[in-house]
């Protein structure tokens, strides 16, 4: 079970570069889609792949489909020789996305992105149109579930300009 | 008139995103609550979601292992 506030303030507070997408982003935006993990799209430079292995490793991050017993090293090259990683941690599940498709890297999703202000601290979320985007490419079932609501809430954000 | 997004979501027009939509199932006036909140209050609302159903879920649990252990017990 994710602990939404206290992992976006550890983020932050770290000086963590990231941009909220998946179902949270989705949530932010006004959907009512319940979502059970924290999606976060991160930048992969040198730096802030320390602060984010820094950042989580207090919270003893695991991947979640790794067999239990088979060791899991959680470091700053562990994120470097990934891009995407699946985790389990104290304050719950936590998805980590060095791309998101049909929008990009990291410089892309922030291009893409639009700030909100959460607990006092300035964060990055995936824009309406980019998940929409992103939805599309990944195409599952959920993700095309979810247009329909997407694209009333795009057309009504645009009804106010 | 410009319509507001309270208003568009309320009253879609015939053929736009917002009346597909409620064609595909979508309960529009939720989308109205929601957007009522402020990102803040929208994260907090959806904790609160995550919680109860997750809460719901170990007591369904639970109610399952009493029932399993209940059975045992009054089985010959």
């Amino acid at each position: 079970m994710i602990k939404l506030r206290e992992t976006i303030e550890l983020l932050a507070h770290n000086g963590v570069e990231f941009v909220i997408v998946g179902g949270v982003a989705v949530s932010l935006h006004g959907s009512s889609y319940v979502t059970f993990d924290l999606d976060l799209c991160y930048a992969r430079s040198a730096d802030n792949l320390r602060r984010l292995a820094d950042a989580l490793a207090p919270l003893h991050p695991r991947l979640r489909d790794l067999p239990e017993g088979v060791p899991f090293v959680w470091d700053a090259t562990t994120l470097r020789l990934g891009t995407n990683f699946t985790l389990s941690t104290d304050l719950g599940d936590v998805e980590l996305l060095g791309e998101v498709a049909g929008v990009g890297t990291y410089e892309d999703a922030r291009a893409a992105s639009l700030e909100m202000r959460l607990y006092g601290v300035r964060c990055r979320v995936l824009s309406l149109d980019a998940l929409i985007s992103a939805k599309r490419a990944a195409g599952r079932p959920k993700d095309l579930l979810l247009l329909p609501e997407l694209e009333a809430l795009r057309e009504a954000s645009r009804s106010d300009d | 008139m410009k319509r507001t997004t309270e208003d568009w979501l309320l009253n879609p027009p015939p053929t736009s995103a917002a009346a597909a939509a409620r064609a595909f199932g979508i309960d529009l006036t939720l989308l109205v609550g929601r957007l009522r909140l402020s990102p803040e209050e929208r994260l907090d609302d959806l904790q609160r979601m995550i919680d109860d159903i997750e809460a719901a879920r170990a007591w369904r649990e639970q109610a399952s292992d009493k029932a399993a252990g209940d059975d045992r017990v009054t089985r010959p």
